[in-house]
Parts: C-alpha cells; structure tokens; sequence
C-alpha cells in the first residue's frame, strides 16, 4: 500500500479538513499544514466575499467541493438552475473532487434542508442514475457519490445499500464517497452488521472517505444514534475507519464537524488521529507483506 | 407501492405539516414507531432552518427571546420554506411575516427591525462591484446630466421605519449589554446599509439624501432623483451628494437614459 506524501508537522496530503465559516480567519492567517479542505458548495454559490475568501485559500489547499443540495434523488429531476450554480462555482475554484449525496431533498419547489432517505428500488434507481448523468455531463467530469446516515427505511426498499450504490457506480461511471460515520450510524440503528456493510461496499469506486462524530441516543432501549457531526470520531469508527483503509487503500480522507464547532486546534488533532490509524495500516500492511 | 414522486409528496406533508398518515404505512418499524423515525427528520428540518434564520435576525431573537424565535421561525418556515437551496437567499419574507404575526403585534418596531438585519445580511452576501472614480464625470456632457443613470452598489440598502430601529439594533446586537432607554416617540430614522471591505456599514440619511438614494437604486435619472431630492428640502446640494456617494464608493456604473421624446 503507497503511503502519502508526509506534510510538514505530520499530517499526510490525502488527510482534510471541512472548512466551516467560523475558522476561516484563522485558516487564512495560520495557513496550516493539512492536505485539503473541502466545503459545502452552496455556501458558496452567492458569488461576494465568501467565493472571493474561498478562491484566496484555493491558491494554497487542493480544494474539494462537497454538495448538500442538488437532490439528486428528487424524481422530478433535478433543478436545472442549481446545477448551473454548482457548473459555475466548479469552473471557478477548479475542485480536485465534486461530491453529492444519495438522498433527496427537494420535492414540488420545495427545499427541505436535509438529507432525506430514498425508498431503494429499481425506479429510484432510474431517477438517481438519470440525476447523476445529467450532473456529470453538466460539469464534464466524474462526481462521488455518499451513502447517507438513515433513520427510517421503507417496505418497498428492494435493493441493499451497498448494492444500490454498485450498480449507480455500473450504470453512470460515478465514483462513491464511504462515509464510514454514516455506515456506523445506519447499521446501529437498523441493528445490522457495518462490517458487513463495509465489506460489500463497492471499494473500486471510493474515492473519498468521510469521517465525523455523532450523537447517541436511545428509543425503547435501542440505541438510535444522530448523525449531527457534533463531537469527535467515535472510537468504533475509528476501529472501521482501519478496515475501510484496508479495502479501498489511502484514498482521500475528511474530518467533518458541524454541530458545536470546536476549535480548529481539535479538528486539526483529529486529522493527525486519522493519519495514526493510518499509519498503523500501512506498518500492518508491511509486517504482512 | 406508492410512486417516487408520491412519496416525496408525502414525505414534505409528514415533515413539513405533521400530516404523516399517508406516509407511515410504507415506512419500515424495526422497533421504532414511523412517528418518532419521522421526528429525527422532521427536528432536522426545523432545526436546521431556525438556526438559518437565528444567523439572519440575531436583534430580533434578542428582543423576542430565544423560546418565542424558535416559534416564530416554525410558524414561518412550515408556511414559507425555501423555495432553493442556496439559504442565503432565505428569510426575505420573515420580516413581513413578523409584521402579521398576531403574537408579536405588541413589538411594533419588530418588523423593522428584521427588514433592517435583512439588509444587513444582503449587503454582507452581494457580489462584489469595482468602484467607479469621480472623474467617470468628466466624460458626460453638461446637456446630458439630467438623463444621467447611476448604478449602485448591490450591497447598498435603504430602510425608512417611523421608529429608532439603528438605536434599537445597536442596542440588542448579540454580545452587547445596553442599559439605554430608547424612547419609541423619538421619531424614525432613514437608515442606508451597505458594505465597506468586509464590514457592513449602516449610517442614518437626511430626508432629501435618502429619497435621492432610493430613487437612483430605483432606477430613476439623476435629473429625477435630484427632483425627489429638492421636494424634501430645497436646499439639497447635488454636487455635494454626489462627492459623497463616489467616496463611499456606492457608484458602480454610469450609462444614459433615452432622450424623451419631444412633445
């Protein structure tokens, strides 16, 4: 397994940071030493300080634009106009990565402002694969796909996740993003195996890991865990986050943290844990071979 | 099996309506009721979008307090959520919304002052536009000044309220801590709002200042403008006023209005 060029206090190149508006400031003044950020690309589609702000940092950081509101499960089709935003914000800050997310949230011109859960049958499969195309053939280049943190699932769903996420990867050449948070979050609160969910995970197609921290939960005694990014990586994550590095090898791998942002300092030593983890893999892997 | 498309329909009524009888018999229990699988996503959505509109109108969550915002917000965004998802377009209605909100009636400044944050927020998130210099002028011919058209900043807002909303915004920022009594009788205020680096500035303009700044954003000529400006004070000083919009750097283009036909 190649391991990835060593940054100077530590921190590999293909290890991020999510850059939220607070920590902005002190990113630009501190310039620190991490492979890459990545944003949420409509925060940046207003054009204005923040495009400007963000184009700055571009010059120094590969950049990864990572969306939270193309819907590309919406049966409908997708609103022509928003992807033209995202067309325009990738053409100007030139991303190494573009991503989206296998969910829905905009139905009838109304934009919900989560990450709603798609039934997993062969029409959604036609809606997604039909969203995805249009994306990429919009933007001219390959988009990464993330499997979402679920709460409820319908009866009619027909199809695993994992399988689901192959076949989109099959029918439009997509890649996916493992958010190994997310598989932790939906296995535990549909008391399934992640480690089996991971081991069925289309590994040829990752090209992007996100790892972040949430809230647990509990409902009738059984846990029911929050995906609110609002606290470090859990250690079991951590312990899956190994195995994914394992499958898919050094891909590209993101610290998220939303809820109660702390200081950047603590998202900074959660990137130098990642880079641990991966350390420990690739001396395994060395041992082994 | 309901189609996609109807269950997205049935979802957006479930989260956004709290009607979710169409919508649970398809959702899956595993020890859970559809209810509280339906609440996870429902709190999302509300929470997210209040915290949307908590950044926006920061004075107005102050004077109403944090228990009445969160209300309020629900009230507002199960009848006007966003219509796309780049929310910094989201919460223009609010103020408006606000101003018919039964529970509120009492706070008869709190429109305003929302109206005001609003702007606020628009001026912080307009595009950027160079500045044009004074001697843009130099090039308009003296017969021409009257159909001269003036481009604006897009950061640049006005409000007019018939009460002290800078001295109450000022007062109730987050993080401030004011003793000033405000008196309501003191009169309104003409407020302008635009952005200066990477500040939002806002300052209060006379009467003849602000028709005649309203009028150019409105698109009107200057030879109108300057009309607007002269029926609130016959003093205005056009040469004046103009000095003082290219020093803020509020002027952005200059172009021509057609000649009006003669009669």
């Amino acid at each position: 397994m190649a391991a990835a060029r060593i940054l100077a206090d530590g921190i590999a190149a293909n290890i991020g940071v999510g850059l939220r508006a607070p920590h902005i400031a002190e990113v630009l003044a501190s310039r620190p030493a991490i492979g890459w950020l990545e944003v949420h690309s409509e925060n940046y589609m207003g054009g204005g300080p923040a495009l400007a702000t963000l184009l700055k940092l571009r010059r120094d950081y590969p950049l990864s634009l990572h969306g939270v509101g193309l819907s590309l499960g919406t049966a409908e089709g997708l609103d022509r106009a928003h992807l033209l935003r995202l067309k325009e914000l990738v053409e100007r800050s030139e991303p190494f990565l573009v991503s989206e997310h296998l969910a829905w949230s905009v139905t009838g011109g109304v934009y919900l402002n989560d990450l709603l859960p798609l039934p997993l049958t062969e029409e959604t499969l036609a809606v997604v694969s039909r969203n995805i195309a249009l994306m990429q053939e919009t933007l001219g280049r390959r988009v990464l796909i993330e499997n979402p943190s679920s709460y409820l699932r319908f009866r009619h769903s027909a199809i695993s996740e994992p399988e689901f996420l192959a076949e989109l990867v099959r029918r439009t050449g997509c890649g996916l993003l493992c958010d190994v948070n997310n598989i932790y979050v939906s296995c535990t609160n549909f008391a399934e195996d992640a480690a089996a969910y991971l081991a069925a995970f289309p590994g040829d197609a990752v090209g992007e890991i996100h790892l972040a921290g949430h809230f647990r939960s509990e409902r009738h005694g059984r846990a029911l865990l929050i995906d609110d990014h609002g606290a470090q990586v859990s250690d079991e994550v951590w312990a899956l986050y190994g195995r994914a590095l394992e499958r898919f090898g050094m891909v590209p791998t993101l610290i998220e943290w939303d809820m109660n942002l702390p200081p950047w300092a603590t998202l900074l030593a959660e990137a130098r844990r990642a880079q641990e983890v991966a350390e420990s893999i690739m001396a395994a892997d060395a041992d082994a071979g | 099996m309901p189609t996609l498309a109807e269950l997205q329909r049935h979802m957006r009524t479930a989260l956004l309506e709290g009607e979710e009888a169409a919508v649970a018999p398809h959702i899956r229990g595993d020890g859970l009721t559809a209810a509280e699988r339906l609440a996870v996503y429902r709190n999302n959505v509300m929470s997210s979008l209040t915290a949307v509109l908590e950044q926006v109108f920061p004075a107005v969550r102050r004077l109403v307090d944090e228990r009445f915002f969160a209300y309020a917000a629900h009230e507002f965004l199960t009848r006007h959520p966003p219509a796309r998802a780049c929310l910094a377009d989201y919460g223009e209605g609010f103020a408006d919304f606000l101003a018919a909100f039964p529970a509120c009636r009492e706070l008869v400044y709190l429109a305003d002052v929302a109206r005001l944050e609003w702007l606020m927020h628009r001026a912080a998130e307009a595009p950027d536009a160079a500045a044009l210099a004074p001697q843009a002028l130099e090039r308009v011919r003296p017969e021409e000044t009257p159909r001269l058209l003036l481009g604006l900043h897009p950061s640049l807002g006005l409000i007019a309220s018939s009460w002290p909303i800078d001295r109450i915004w000022r007062a109730n920022r987050p993080g401030v801590v004011s003793s000033e009594e405000i008196d309501l009788d003191a009169g309104g205020v003409r407020l302008e709002v635009r952005r200066s680096g990477s500040d939002v500035v806002m300052r209060a303009l006379p009467a003849a200042s602000f028709a005649f700044h309203a009028a150019l954003k409105a698109g009107e000529t200057l030879g109108a403008a300057t009309e607007r400006a002269l029926a609130e004070d016959a003093a205005f000083d056009l040469a004046a006023a103009l000095v003082e919009l290219f020093r803020e750097g509020a002027i952005i283009g200059l172009a021509l209005a057609p000649e009006m036909p003669s009669a």
